[in-house]
């Protein structure tokens, strides 16, 4: 195995960590959490991919994109938690079914 | 990488899992440089691993509740602690189909020499509108969702 194929297996471990925490978390934050590591793998193949092919600074613009992305993430999930916590007193997920809408 | 966003995972508290999601940006940071995607990395380092750790402990002090209702409600240790074996099992498939399949390994290519400056202005620069609009985005969202109810007179 080379560099390359290395790097795309520790990827495709991030991605599986992410989905394990969305899946198995009721935690809205720790739910965030995994959305953003899994993002991290999404970023490193970005630029693995622009190292392939030759086209790092493409790459980049992307990554930038990306990351612009990754707060707008961050924020909604932690005030939708915030939110969650005045309402009902804790973070649980499980807790949006009894909005009303 | 990995070890920290593991870690972030499988950590009970929500404050440690945050730190340990910094160090695992931190970690990316460092091998975003060791790639030769510098603005990447100082992008990486300064908004992921600053910005967004600050806004988690931001909304983690918010919405402060007891270490021991956390435990008691959430069990993040006991429904989180298969996630090494399955880690360890798709590592070795994936290594394993590598091996047996014998897949074309991809190389580096040489770089095109491009400036990143370049490409950002002028070739993608409907990226930076699509990065505006979603700036715009998150700050209604944030006006919204931290909106004080009105209390009736």
């Amino acid at each position: 195995m080379n560099f390359v194929a290395i790097l795309l297996t520790i990827g495709v471990l991030m991605i599986v960590t992410g989905c394990w925490c969305l899946l198995r978390t009721c935690h809205i934050l720790k739910i965030t959490i995994g959305i953003e590591i899994a993002m991290k793998a999404v970023t490193m193949f970005l630029v693995l991919a622009g190292m392939v092919c030759g086209k790092v600074a493409l790459s980049e613009t992307f990554v930038i994109t990306v990351m612009v992305a990754e707060v707008i993430v961050a924020v909604v999930g932690t005030g939708t938690g915030v939110g969650l916590f005045r309402k009902y007193g804790n973070m649980n997920v499980r807790n949006l079914n009894q909005l009303k809408g | 990488m990995l070890a920290f966003g593991v870690y972030a995972v499988m950590e009970r508290s929500i404050l440690r899992s945050a730190i340990g999601l910094a160090l695992a940006s931190a970690s990316l940071a460092v091998m975003l440089y060791a790639m030769s995607a510098r603005l990447a990395a100082v992008f990486e380092l300064s908004v992921c691993s600053g910005l967004v750790t600050v806004i988690f402990i931001a909304g983690i002090s918010l919405s402060h509740s007891p270490k021991m209702e956390v435990k008691k409600e959430y069990h993040d240790r006991e429904r989180n602690r298969h996630l090494p074996l399955v880690l360890i099992a798709v590592g070795g498939t994936l290594v394993a189909a590598a091996m047996v399949l014998h897949f074309a390994q991809p190389q580096f290519a040489a770089s095109a020499g491009q400036n990143v400056r370049d490409v950002l202005w002028n070739t993608r620069q409907a990226d930076l509108w699509g990065q505006i609009a979603l700036i715009l985005c998150g700050g209604v969202a944030v006006a919204v969702l931290f909106r004080e109810e009105r209390r009736d007179k």
